[in-house]
Parts: structure tokens; C-alpha cells; sequence
């Protein structure tokens, strides 16, 4: 400071002397004021200055010295000086309005003398005059805030905003003007801005949550009073927001009938109120709360079953019933007692009387303490009625006293008063209906709930109601169960869902999930209800969940031994039926068995019970008592309705059958009464005997019964079963009848062609017969269509394609990259069958059965394109893992046989891939398979493979006898045999394995011919490659003759017919070529390469240039490019030369020149002298 | 709410498309649609117009499922032959090769957190956990066998499981089983903590609301959509409406809505507070395998992907 003082004294002196210099002049005086007021401090002085300033010109600094002027007087604080300094600050505002100093102060001074009036009108003038005067409109939003003008106040704080914003204080001033308005997400979103710029603004926070309590945001209330709690740990508003958030929450949770979710929610909430009412004990709302939060706790407090699974204890189910009362009971008296300290700080408040009361029925109902005489008011009754003595004309007091007395007559006249003070009060309706109901006024009783429904369609009860009277026939239990679901959905009241689930096993709709909700809920809270535990058991028996079904029924007859009344006895009954029932169905013979004893000897069996006892008794052995039962059971039939009597008549008959055999059930059968046979069930039992029966005793009552078939499925299902029958009854010892099941299906299918049934079936049949083309047949009768993944009948659609594609040796790609397809059958669909059952794993990725017919797809496709390794590697993860699959250690045959074939299959793959242990190891496992001999023959086949590439030559001499021993009906396995015992000169008995060939039992001709046209093809085969070409000639012709068309072997025949004539064999020969090379031209579906090729050579050697011209250029689109040999270019180049078609023709070959295609030919086989020499020609 | 068709893609894969799922955003690129398909390829599209950003090929046999990792910057896809390969998105490098026997890898899903892969285990009746930093198996939570059954009664007993989701906050696991029973664990202990009843055919699809982590959405062959408080095993709400399985569930990310693909070929849009559907979109012609809410942000994006080999994206509002 020291230093710099003669610097500012020497600046205050040369203002001073230029103020002395020009005294008229404003600016410089005001300059001189504001050096003293500001550094020297020194106002007195700075005032005089300011005010000759001012005298000057009133306006100068936009009236700033009327600003000073105005500070000064008003520090000086005494009553003249506060009016003056008014009067400076209205003359600086009217200066210029922006002056927020003045106006502010201005401002300040009114309001210390109350001038709340004169305020406003200033900041009104000045925010009119200048819109920058933000000052202005911040005051007077605030004002008009205060004196509740929101409208007006939204404006001014809006306009103040946009001056300052990022005052806190401003937005949240908004907030509340929003919130007043009951514009709530406009408040909500301002106090958001409040909070986001001072994290602390407890108003705000507060403000919005009970913003997002109005909304019915609790989720979002709650989070926000807990912010604010943080800000301000001992807030009662917080803690009570906090409460009612969480309360709000809860209610939401069990209208959902989340129970369990609202009472850890509520749990949490009374901690908070609790703490609330510690902060703050005599505020009457705090108590209220705590009281609702209680009693919501003591409505939704579920009973949990305990975690014991399926084992039980009656003991331990009664001790919890009773410690889920208990809680509940508390939880209602807290209530009460809350309730009751807010009624004593405000026992004005009528409603807390009705709180009360409710209170006290709920307990009531609670603690069974039903002793009171009628004459006595109850305690429920008189809180109700204090209630009505404050506030007489409030109508839902009246529903409310309605509701809580037992005198009916009360009942009826407070319902009736309530609507007279209120008539569109849609709950006094629906309680008046409820009313009636009970009393038996049917009429009434529905006008009541149509009334209460139509002014309010959200009510539950009405709708329940509505649902109560269903007894009139088909479409109105339909009806009734829509209703109360819809009464369950509203509101999910433990008897509403009770009367759902009875609803669904009236309307066969237990399994549906929306029954299975109710009933699960009401079990939470209704435990005590011997019925809600019995349907529950029956909601999971049709949920095909047996174990769970036995374990409620145990839990309805626990609870039901709890309970008085007349008709406990029959309930009793309906519930031990039930249990035996699931017992039986959940495998658990023996605790069905005990069941039905103890009602027998109670004389208390009905049909049912008689069922499941002979059941039970079959199931354990005891088939002469299971007789006798059946007996007894034939008795009570032949006294029963014919509708109901058809099940046990069913049953009946199966039981007799498995237990007799098939004659006695026959005879059993003649001996009823006809008139029993009337329904399709019966067709059904009777037909499937009649098929077991070759004797045909049945045949009359089979078609008379055949009358009730009525759906189409159930006619459909009868030709299945008749097709079944033809097989058995058409068959031979051996064989079934195959081809009469296939006529009848084929004649079926035309009468149902929509039946994937019998497609399915017709598909099985056809794959069953070993016919040489029907496997393709096969694939193409059936549908895979994945829209209807549930099929009856005895193979799916897919296990026959799959089959089927397997069957057929060209199975997946068409790509003759790999190979040439020559099956005339080719199937379209068949190249997709690897894919069809890839989505068919999609859907059942737990089916093995699919799993196991990918892999021999897969396996098909990798041999086709010769073992590729990405493929053998997903084969063998695949095999591993299905034989190592608990699926296969089962011992049924057809396990087994899938095992052997998976084995065979890795197996395979390890020859394939030079790994022989392996392959042997394999193989040898399955050859120790207990399967038929001609099954294993296959695995000694492979081992004999095995052996043949390790060049084991005494091994394979072993397997080669083994397989001579074993034999086989299958053609193709002496075919492999034949040819491995000519590969590795194993000594042979030859006439053995061909008699052995010729035994293969075939159905048809057509089949027979074929397997024989391949054996004399190998047999051809190998003559070839023992150089005898004349003997290789006769049997390719044996094979062409047996085969007809079969362009393969036509091929072989040409080729060797050619070569004998190469060899200078008679002349006939090449005739005999040019007719086999034609045929196969004419038989393949796909051109077949070097048929064409050879067919030009040999006519060209009978002097035929234009033939041979012709057959050339068909030859060169058979192969596909990158395959193309050197020979064919080199023949492509001797066509380009010799061709008579002029160069500009579009011919092929003259696509290049003949040097080029020479060029080509050396290009690929660079090794062939007989190139070269040409292309030298060309060079010279 | 409502759905709007935005764009459809007829052959997109060249065979039945079976997964789908949206790949976050980056800062270098916004969220992609990945989908996976029999094809045995996985193909990226960039929304609105679908354009095909890429394919990745590797997979032997069809794709089933495919995740994406909440970074957005790798994905996995697994295969019916159980092969599992984490991918980096927008390289299509091979980050890892996970593999399980066939039939033990259904339906992938990476954690909120992105710490963790959940893979649905199929035939092993159990979820497997792999730590994504260094691609170990750190967790195989197995749905304990039902009690009063042996454990030498091998063949039914088990439950295949098809399908896993994580809570939003990361702490539970659900997975849904052949039996149609849904399982719960603690994610952080490894712990089974109970079972969800009330689906009694396969549960194809399960997930978390993203807002409240006690929701649970289960899709069923049983043609429901079950809403279930998973915490406290209570099913508190029952949707019905579909004509046949159905197979795919996802949520929107205000947690209002629920879309779902089933074999009837539709995808609905159903309002959680009213508990029913509000549009039925019959654009596919087969089954709808999947269906994707795009996480986070407006505006809202569905997908939805079918047999008929085609993608659609619609605009949820």
C-alpha cells in the first residue's frame, strides 16, 4: 500500500484539479466520486460529487450516479435516508432498467417495508421496458410464484433464464411454478436441470420425487428421495417419500403378483418409515404410512413352500402354514397399532377410523377368533361407523361398512346408501352383486355386476363375479373362464385365481401357462386351501410333471385334515384318486398300489380308483388280482353311462390282452355288450387286436365300431393301423407283408393326401422293402416340413429322407468334380438332405437320432468327395462324441445296432485317414456287438480291409473265414468280399461265396436282377485285371443283359468290346462297342465323359468322319474344366484340324487353333511323346 | 409402440439364417447386424440399408448362435459341431477357437462387462463360463440333478440346455433347458440358486430386462412368453398368442417392450404393462429364428431373421 499511495494521490489530485479546472462537468465529477468511493472509501465525499453530477446530467452513466447516490443514502440507514435512497434507486432503474444493482436494491428496500405491490409494478416496468433487465424478471417470477400467479410466473422465470442460466435457484423456482401447473414432466425436467448444475438442491430433489410419486414413477421416485436422503441424512420428507416410492413400488409388484419381490420391497420400506417416525413421531401421515405399509406386508406376505423338494412332512407343512399366519398376523397388528397413533394425533381424520377397521377384519379373518355372539358390534363395525358419524355423506364409507359388517341387512342399506350419495360407484355395485349372489338372487346379482362393470371395465370383481355362474352348457364355461381370467389379471386375489383354475379344468384349459401363474400365486397366499394345492396338482399332472402333481396333492390332503365341513369326506376322496392317479403316471406303482388300498378300505373306489388299482397290481406282478379288479371293474361298468363308460371299456381290453394274450381278450370282447362299442377310442383297441388276430373273429364288431370314427385324424389314424395289420397278416414267417401295407397306404393317401402320417408311414414301408428304386420313392412321399415338428406314427419324415438319401449312393453333391452321378432315381431334394437335418438339429438339438443320421449323411458325402479331411474331422468329433453319449450304453437292440454303425463309420474314417489301430480297434468293437451275424459281417469286412492295407496277410485270411461263416443277406457285403478276395489272392472256396450270393433272400425280381448285373460286373472287373479280356466281355454282357440301361456298365461293356477289337478280335466286337457306347449315351441323366469319346473312335474305324466329327464335340462339355485331360485337348486339336464345319462356325474347337490346343494338351501332360511330335510338325 | 418396416434382404444368407444379434457401436464405425446362418457362414450389415459389410467363413456345419462382445469390437460365433470361433469384427482375425464336444455348445452370450462368455451347454446340462482375457473355462454351473431321482438313472435326467442370458447387472445367470425348466445362478459364486417352473417344453430364448434386474423374459415351444421375478421364483405374468414354438425373445432397452420370433413365421411386439401383443408382422414366409432389439439409443432398431434365408429391420418406436 505505501508505495503505491503517491501515485493514487497524485490521480485523485489531477482529478481534482480538472474537476476545479471544468466544474460544469458531469463525467468528470462522476469519475471523481467513483475514485473516492471505490479506493479512498471515502462516500460522504464521493456522495457530493455524485450528487452535483447527477444535477449536471441526470443520465449520465445511464443514471450510475443515482446508483451511488442511492448506496450512500441507503448505508446510511435511517428513515429520511431510506426514502431518498428509494427515490435515487427508481430514478437509476427508470435510467436504464437493466441496472440489476439498483434494481435489486430497489427491491430489497420495498420488500423491507412490505411493499410488495409497489415491487412488482417496478419490476414489471422495467422488465417492459428493457427485455435485458433480467434481474427484473427473476424478481418477479419469484413474486409471482409467491403470490401463486404460475402462469405468469413461468414466463418471467423462463425469460429469466435465458439470462442466468445456470442459477439453480432459477430452474428449481420453474420446477415448482411446472409443478403447480400439473405440468409434471415439465416440472420433472426443470428440477433435473436444478439438480444437474447443484447437486445438492434438496428442494428440488424432493419436489421431483414426489413428482415422480404423482406419475407413478415409484422406480424413479425412489432413487431420487434416496439421492436426497444422502444429501440430507435426518429429511423426514425424504424418508417419508422414500416410504411411500417404495410402497408404491411394492403394490405395483403384487398387482404383478410378484409377492415375493413386494415384501423384500416392503420389508425395506417400513425400516424407512420406521426411521421416520423416529425423526419425527407426531405427525400423524408418518404413522398412516407406516400403518399401509404394514398392512400391504400382512396382504402380500407369501407362504413359501419349503426347500424340501419332493419329500414330505406334515409336520413341517403345518408349522409353516402357521408361521406364514403368524407373520401375517403381526404384520396386520403393527398396522393397527400405527394406524391407531395417527388416529390419536388426528382423530379428526374420519378415514383413519375405516383404516382401522379394515385393519381389524383382516386380523380377524387372520386369527380364526370367530367367538363373537351376532348381537355385539364388531370392532370393524364400530370403527366403520365412527368413520360415518364424522363424515356421513362420504359414500365409500358406506361401501366400506358394507363390506365389513355381517349383518346382511346392514350390509344391503350401507351398499344402497353409498349409491344414493354416489351411483356411478362402481365398487358398491360389485359388492352389492357379490351380495345378492350369495343371498341366492341370481338376477339381481348379475344386473349388479353388469352395472359395475360397464361404469368401470377395470374392476376385477365384477368380472369374477360374472364368471361365478357357469353351469349352462359348453360356449358358457368358455365364456366364464375368459372372465375371471381377466378378473385374475386385474387384480391377482387368491380366490379369483382358485375359481381360474377350476374355470380351466372345466374348459380343458389347465395346461395353458396363464392357469399355471394363477394357481401358483394363489398358493402364496391361500396355503391353507386343501383346493388350491389339489388343483395345483392337477395343473402340473397337465403339465405332465407327475412327481410335483403327487406332491400338492399331499399338501391338498395335509390341509384339508386341518379343516372342518360335510363334504370333507368326498374331497378327501377326489384327492387320494388323484394322487394314486399321478403315482401311477409318475411310474411309482407300488405308493399307487398303497393308496388305492387305503380308499378300499374305506369302500370308497370309484371307476377311476378301480383303473389305477388294476393298473398298479399289473404293473407290480400281481396279474391275478389286477384280474379280479378288472372284474369288479367290468361290473361297475355295465351300470355306467355309455359317454364315460369308454375309457375303462379301453382299458379294459389292453389290460386283458397283456395279461391273458390276445384269445382270451378276444373272447372277453365277443362277450360284451354291443352297445358299449360305441365310440372311436373302442374302434381303436378293437381294430389293433382284430390286427393281431389272424382268424378274423373281430371282423364284424371291428366294422361296426368303425362307424364312430369321425375327424379326419382319427380315420387317418385307423389306415395306419390297418395298414399295421395287413403286414402281420399278409406277411410270412420272415418277412412282413410289405407290399399289401404299401397298396392299402397308396389307396389311403389318395383318400387323405394331406396326412403326413400315412406319407411318413407309406415312406418307412417302401424304405422296408429293399426295392431297388423305392428308397427314392421313399423320400419323395414324405414331407420334411418344419412347421409341424410333432408327428405321430412310427418313423418321422425325417429319418426316412435321411435314410433314404443314405440308401442311394449319390447322396449329396451334384458337383462332378467328385463323381458322376448315374442313378437314374436321382431325387431333386436329395442334395439337400445334410441341411434338412442340420435344421432339423436346430430345432432338436437333444435328438440323437438326428445327430446319428447326420453323421451318416456326412459320412456319404465325405466317401463321395473322397475324404476331404475338414470333413473327416467334424466326423470323428461327431462319432466320439456320440458313442461316448449315455444314449448308446442302452441295451436295446436298435441302440446297438446305432452304435455298430457309428464304430463302422469311425472306423472307416481312420482307414481313410491311414490310421490303421485305430480303424482295427474299432472294428473290433463293433464286431463284439451282440448283434445278427450278417450285421457283423460288416465289421469283419473292415477288419479284413484293415488288415489287407497293412498287409497282415494271415489276419486277413482269419477275417475272410470269419466272414464266409458269418454270412450275410446283403448282397453288397459278398460283392466287397468278392472283390477284396480277388485284390489279395486270399485262398478261396469260390463256389461258397457265389451260393452264398445266390441265397440272398430278394422280394422282386427287378432287385435280383440288379445285385446279380453287379456281381458280374466285379466279376468282369476282375477278369480285366487278370488281362482276360474275352471272359471280362461275356460278363459285362451278362451284367448289360440283367441291367437293362444301367449306363455304367454299358460303358464297361463298350470300352472292353473296343479293346478286343484294338486287339484284333473278330469284327463283331466293334459293332457290339457302338451299341453298348450308344445305349449309354442315350441312359445317362448326366452325360457321362469317354462314352462319347470312345464312340468316335469306334466309328471312325468304320471310316464315319462326320459321326466321329459329331461325337467328339459332345464329348468336351461332358468333363468339367478344371478335369480336363491332355488327350482331350489333343483330340480337340485333331478335330479343329479335320473339320469339314467352316472356321467360323461356333464349334469348339476352333475356339483356338490346333497349335494352341496342342499347346494345351502338352501343357497338362507334358510326358506324352506323341504331343510333342506333333507340335514339332506345327514348328516346321 | 409400434413397428415400421424399414428394409428387408431376400437372400441374404443362401441358406436358413438362424442367429442374429446387433455389435455395438464403435468410435470408428456405428452398431452392425451380425447373423449367422446354415450356410456356415457369419455375414455384418450396416443399418438402415443393410448393406453386407462382410462374411465370415470357418464353420463346418450351420451357425447357431452368435455373440457380440459389449465393446463391439469382437464377436463369437458357434456351430453345430460345437466349434466356437471369437472373431475380431471389423478384421475377421481369428481371436480364439473355442472347442466343447458336439452338442455342448448351444447359445453364447457375453456379460455386461465383457469379462466373461456364457455358453448354453447342451448336452452337458450345464452353462460353461469362459474368461475372455485369456479364453479359459473358468466356471461350469450344472443344473443339479431333480431330487428323488438316482444317479445311475442316466437317460432322463438330464436337461439339455438351450439358451443363456446375463442379468444387466451382470450378477445372475438364467438358463433354459429342454425340460422347459429355466435355471438360475449366482454369477459371482458359480452357485445354482433354484429353478424357474412353469414352461413345460423347450425354452429356446431367455433374457433380462435391461431396467430391472429381477425381469426375466422366457420364450417356450409351448408357444408362451413367460414374464418371471427371478428372485423371488415367482412367473408373474403369462403372454399368449403365438400359433407355434416360440423361438427367439429380446427386449427393448426402455424395457417396455417385447419382441418375439416364432415358428408360425410372425414376429410380434408386445406391451410389457398390458401384458398382450400390439402388432403382429407376417413379412417372413418360414420360421423367425431370431429377433434383436439394437441396444441403447433412438432410434429404436429391430431385426429379425428367418428359414426363408432373409434379414428384416424395422423401426421401433
Amino acid at each position: 500500500m505505501q508505495h503505491t499511495d503517491p501515485e493514487k494521490e497524485g490521480k485523485l489530485r489531477r482529478l481534482q484539479e480538472s474537476v476545479e479546472a471544468h466544474p460544469d462537468d458531469p463525467s468528470l465529477r462522476f469519475q471523481l466520486g467513483v475514485l473516492l468511493w471505490k479506493e479512498w472509501d471515502d462516500k460522504e465525499k464521493a456522495a457530493e460529487q455524485f450528487l452535483v453530477a447527477a444535477k449536471l446530467k441526470p443520465e449520465i452513466e445511464k443514471g450510475g450516479a443515482f446508483t451511488y447516490l442511492g448506496l450512500y443514502y441507503a448505508g446510511l440507514g435511517s428513515e429520511s435516508h431510506t426514502q431518498r435512497a428509494l427515490k435515487c434507486f427508481q430514478k437509476a432503474v427508470s435510467l436504464n432498467p437493466d441496472d440489476s444493482l439498483s434494481g435489486e436494491a430497489l427491491c430489497e428496500l420495498l420488500d423491507q417495508q412490505g411493499k410488495e405491490s409497489l415491487e412488482v409494478a417496478v419490476c414489471r416496468e422495467a422488465s417492459q421496458n428493457s427485455p435485458r433487465a433480467f434481474w427484473a424478471f427473476q424478481r418477479l417470477g419469484y413474486l409471482q410464484l409467491h403470490q401463486n400467479k404460475c402462469s405468469d410466473a413461468v414466463h418471467s422465470l423462463q425469460h429469466a433464464i435465458r439470462g442466468y442460466p445456470t442459477s439453480a435457484h432459477l430452474w428449481e423456482a420453474l420446477g415448482l411454478a411446472y409443478q403447480r401447473l400439473g405440468r409434471f414432466t415439465a416440472a420433472l425436467k426443470s428440477y433435473g436441470r436444478a439438480i444437474e448444475l447443484e447437486g445438492t438442491r434438496i428442494f428440488a430433489l424432493l419436489e421431483s420425487g414426489n413428482t415422480f410419486l404423482m406419475l407413478g414413477s415409484y422406480k424413479k421416485g425412489v432413487e431420487t428421495f434416496q439421492q436426497a436422503l444422502e444429501i440430507s441424512p435426518k429429511s423426514v420428507s425424504a424418508h417419508y417419500g422414500l416410504a411411500a416410492g417404495m410402497l408404491g413400488l411394492a403394490k405395483e409388484c403384487n398387482n404383478l403378483g410378484a409377492y415375493r419381490w413386494g415384501a423384500t420391497v416392503l420389508e425395506e420400506a417400513s425400516k424407512v418409515a420406521w426411521m421416520s417416525t423416529q425423526l419425527a413421531g407426531n405427525l400423524s401421515s408418518i404413522w398412516k404410512l407406516h400403518g399401509d405399509i404394514q398392512l400391504t406386508y400382512a396382504k402380500c406376505y407369501p407362504w413359501m413352500e419349503e426347500g424340501n423338494g419332493l419329500e414330505f412332512d406334515m409336520e413341517s407343512f403345518d408349522n409353516s402354514i402357521l408361521s406364514w399366519k403368524r407373520t401375517c398376523c403381526l404384520a396386520a397388528k403393527t398396522a393397527r397399532c400405527s394406524y391407531q397413533r395417527a388416529l390419536h394425533l388426528a382423530p379428526w381424520q374420519a378415514n383413519m377410523y375405516i383404516d382401522i377397521a379394515v385393519t381389524s377384519d383382516l386380523i380377524d379373518s387372520l386369527d380364526n377368533s370367530s367367538g363373537h355372539d351376532l348381537s355385539a358390534w364388531h370392532q370393524s363395525e364400530k370403527m366403520a361407523l365412527g368413520a360415518l358419524l364424522l363424515e356421513g355423506d362420504n359414500s365409500e364409507f358406506w361401501v366400506a361398512l358394507g363390506c365389513l359388517s355381517d349383518h346382511k341387512a346392514l350390509k344391503q342399506h350401507a351398499l344402497i346408501r353409498g349409491l344414493q350419495l354416489n351411483v356411478s360407484l362402481a365398487v358398491a355395485w360389485a359388492y352389492l352383486g357379490k351380495l345378492y349372489r350369495n343371498q341366492g338372487e341370481k338376477q339381481f346379482a348379475r344386473q349388479s355386476f353388469d352395472c359395475a362393470r360397464s361404469i368401470d371395465p377395470s374392476l376385477a370383481l365384477p368380472w369374477a363375479g360374472m364368471s361365478a355362474d357357469f353351469h349352462a352348457g359348453e360356449s358358457a364355461v368358455g365364456e366364464a373362464y375368459e372372465s375371471c381370467l381377466r378378473a385374475a389379471q386385474i387384480l391377482p386375489l387368491a380366490e379369483f385365481q382358485i375359481g381360474l383354475a377350476k374355470l380351466a379344468l372345466a374348459s380343458g384349459n389347465l395346461s395353458s401357462s396363464q392357469v399355471f401363474e394363477a394357481i401358483r400365486q394363489a398358493m402364496q397366499r391361500a396355503p391353507h386351501y386343501p383346493e388350491c394345492h389339489n388343483l395345483n396338482g392337477l395343473v402340473s399332472e397337465a403339465q405332465c410333471n407327475y412327481q410335483s402333481a403327487a406332491v400338492s396333492y399331499r399338501l391338498a390332503r395335509c390341509a384339508i385334515t386341518n379343516l372342518s365341513g360335510s363334504d370333507r369326506k368326498s374331497h378327501m376322496t377326489d384327492i387320494s384318486v388323484n394322487l394314486a392317479r399321478s403315482l401311477s403316471k409318475a411310474g411309482n406303482a407300488l405308493d399307487a398300489l398303497h393308496e388305492c388300498e387305503d380308499l378300499k378300505k374305506e369302500g370308497l373306489l370309484d371307476v377311476e380308483g378301480l383303473q389305477i388299482y388294476a393298473f398298479s397290481l399289473w404293473q407290480l406282478g400281481e396279474t391275478n388280482l389286477a384280474l379280479s379288479v378288472v372284474r369288479s371293474l367290468a361290473v361297475s361298468v355295465s351300470t355306467m353311462e355309455q359317454k364315460s363308460a369308454a375309457a375303462p371299456v379301453v382299458f379294459i381290453c389292453r389290460l386283458l390282452y397283456y395279461i391273458s394274450g390276445l384269445d382270451s381278450a378276444i373272447n372277453s370282447i365277443l362277450k360284451m355288450p354291443k352297445q358299449l362299442f360305441r365310440s372311436s377310442k373302442i374302434s381303436f383297441i378293437i381294430s389293433a387286436i382284430h390286427a393281431l388276430d389272424q382268424s378274423n373273429r373281430l371282423q364284424s364288431i371291428v366294422s361296426s365300431t368303425r362307424d364312430y370314427l369321425k375327424s379326419h385324424e382319427e380315420i387317418t389314424g385307423m389306415h395306419f393301423l390297418i395298414a399295421l395289420g395287413k403286414l402281420v397278416k399278409h406277411g410270412s414267417e420272415c418277412c412282413l407283408g410289405y407290399q399289401s401295407g404299401v397298396n392299402h397306404l397308396r389307396k389311403a393317401l389318395h383318400m387323405y393326401p394331406n396326412s403326413s402320417l400315412l406319407r411318413n408311414f407309406l415312406g418307412y414301408l417302401l424304405l422296408s422293402t429293399e426295392e431297388w428304386n423305392d428308397t427314392h420313392i421313399a423320400t419323395r412321399c414324405c414331407n420334411v416340413d418344419t412347421m409341424n415338428p410333432i408327428e405321430g406314427g412310427l418313423k418321422s419324415a425325417y429319418e426316412i429322407l435321411a435314410a433314404g438319401a443314405v440308401a442311394c449312393y449319390a447322396v449329396g453333391t451334384c458337383n462332378p468334380k467328385f463323381s458322376y452321378p448315374t442313378c437314374t432315381y436321382q431325387c431333386l431334394n436329395e442334395p439337400g438332405t445334410i441341411q434338412q437335418l442340420q435344421k432339423c438339429l436346430r430345432r432338436e438339438p437333444w435328438n440323437q437320432n438326428i445327430r446319428y443320421l447326420l453323421v451318416l449323411n456326412l459320412l456319404q458325402k465325405a466317401r463321395e468327395e473322397r475324404f476331404p479331411s475338414h470333413l473327416c474331422i467334424i466326423l470323428e468329433r461327431l462319432i466320439t462324441v456320440a458313442l461316448s453319449d449315455e444314449f448308446y450304453h442302452n441295451d436295446d437292440s436298435s441302440y446297438e445296432y446305432k452304435k455298430f454303425q457309428l464304430l463302422l463309420c469311425a472306423s472307416e474314417i481312420c482307414l481313410q485317414g491311414g490310421n490303421l489301430t485305430g480303424c482295427i480297434n474299432h472294428a473290433k468293437n463293433a464286431s463284439s456287438i451282440m448283434l445278427p451275424d450278417g450285421y457283423l459281417f460288416f465289421a469283419h469286412l473292415l477288419l479284413l480291409r484293415a488288415y489287407a492295407s497293412e498287409g497282415n496277410m494271415v489276419n486277413l485270411q482269419k477275417e475272410y473265414i470269419r466272414c464266409l461263416q458269418l454270412k450275410t443277406d446283403l448282397h453288397i457285403g459278398w460283392i466287397c468280399l468278392k472283390l477284396m478276395e480277388s485284390c489279395y489272392e486270399v485262398q478261396t472256396d469260390l463256389d461258397m461265396l457265389e451260393l452264398s450270393f445266390r441265397e440272398c433272400p430278394t422280394e422282386s425280381m427287378n432287385s435280383r436282377n440288379m445285385w446279380g448285373a453287379i456281381f458280374s460286373l466285379v466279376k468282369g472287373l476282375i477278369c480285366i485285371w487278370n488281362q482276360d479280356i474275352v471272359s471280362a466281355e461275356e460278363f459285362l454282357a451278362q451284367a448289360c443283359s440283367l441291367a437293362g440301361a444301367e449306363c455304367s456298365l454299358l460303358l464297361c461293356h463298350g470300352a472292353t468290346c473296343m479293346e478286343l477289337s484294338r486287339r484284333g478280335c473278330a469284327s463283331q466286337f466293334l459293332s457290339l462297342a457302338i451299341r453298348s457306347l450308344v445305349k449309354a449315351q442315350e441312359a445317362s441323366l448326366i452325360p457321362l465323359p469317354i462314352v462319347s469319346a470312345l464312340l468316335a473312335q469306334a466309328v471312325a474305324s468304320l471310316g464315319s468322319k462326320e459321326k466321329w466329327e459329331k461325337n467328339l464335340r459332345l464329348e468336351w462339355p461332358t468333363w468339367p474344366p478344371e478335369m480336363r485331360p491332355a488327350e482331350l485337348f489333343f483330340q480337340m486339336h485333331l478335330l479343329a484340324k479335320q473339320s469339314k464345319a467352316s472356321p467360323q462356325s461356333s464349334s469348339v474347337e476352333f475356339c483356338q487353333s490346333p497349335q494352341r490346343w496342342v499347346l494345351r494338351a502338352i501343357h497338362t501332360n507334358p510326358s506324352c511323346m506323341r504331343y510333342w511330335t506333333v507340335l514339332q510338325k506345327f514348328v516346321e | 409402440m409400434k413397428l415400421a418396416g424399414l428394409k428387408s434382404i431376400e437372400d441374404a444368407h443362401d441358406e436358413s439364417v438362424w442367429a442374429v444379434t446387433w455389435v455395438p457401436a464403435t468410435e470408428s464405425r456405428p452398431s452392425l447386424l451380425l447373423t449367422g446362418s446354415l450356410d456356415e457362414t457369419v455375414r455384418l450389415w450396416q443399418p438402415d440399408e443393410l448393406v453386407n459389410r462382410g462374411k465370415m467363413t470357418g464353420h463346418c456345419l450351420g451357425v447357431a448362435s452368435v455373440a457380440a462382445h459389449p465393446s463391439g469390437r469382437i464377436a463369437a460365433s458357434a456351430s453345430l459341431d460345437s466349434f466356437v470361433r471369437v472373431f475380431d469384427v471389423d478384421t475377421n482375425n481369428t481371436v480364439a477357437s473355442l472347442e466343447a464336444p458336439p452338442s455342448e455348445v448351444w447359445q453364447l452370450r457375453f456379460n455386461p462387462q465383457g469379462t466373461m462368455l456364457a455358453v448354453a451347454g447342451g448336452g452337458s446340462a450345464s452353462v460353461k463360463v469362459w474368461d475372455t482375457a485369456t479364453w479359459d473355462i473358468v466356471a461350469t454351473l450344472s443344473i443339479p440333478r431333480p431330487e428323488g431321482t438316482k444317479p445311475t438313472d442316466k437317460s432322463s435326467s438330464k436337461k439339455f440346455v438351450l439358451s443363456v442370458a446375463w442379468s444387466p447387472d451382470g450378477r445372475r445367470i438364467a438358463c433354459g433347458s429342454m425340460d422347459g425348466t429355466v435355471s438360475v445362478f449366482d454369477a459371482d459364486r458359480a452357485k445354482f440358486l433354484h429353478h424357474l417352473e412353469g414352461h413345460f417344453m423347450p425354452v429356446r430364448s431367455l433374457v433380462f430386462s435391461p431396467v430391472e434386474p429381477r425381469l426375466l423374459f422366457t420364450g417356450s415351444d409351448d408357444t408362451h412368453v413367460h414374464m418371471y421375478d427371478a428372485e423371488g421364483k415367482t412367473l408373474v405374468g403369462a403372454m399368449s398368442g403365438h400359433a407355434g414354438w416360440v423361438l427367439s425373445v429380446d427386449v427393448s432397452s426402455d424395457g417396455a417392450a417385447v419382441a418375439t420370433g416364432s415358428s408360425d413365421r410372425t414376429v410380434r411386439l408386445w406391451d410389457i404393462s398390458m401384458r398382450g401383443a400390439v402388432q403382429t408382422m407376417s413379412n417372413h414366409t418360414d420360421q423367425v429364428w431370431g429377433v434383436a432389439f439394437r441396444p441403447g439409443g433412438m432410434p429404436g432398431r429391430l431385426a429379425s431373421v428367418s428359414d426363408d434365408k432373409s434379414i428384416s429391420l424395422y423401426d421401433y418406436s
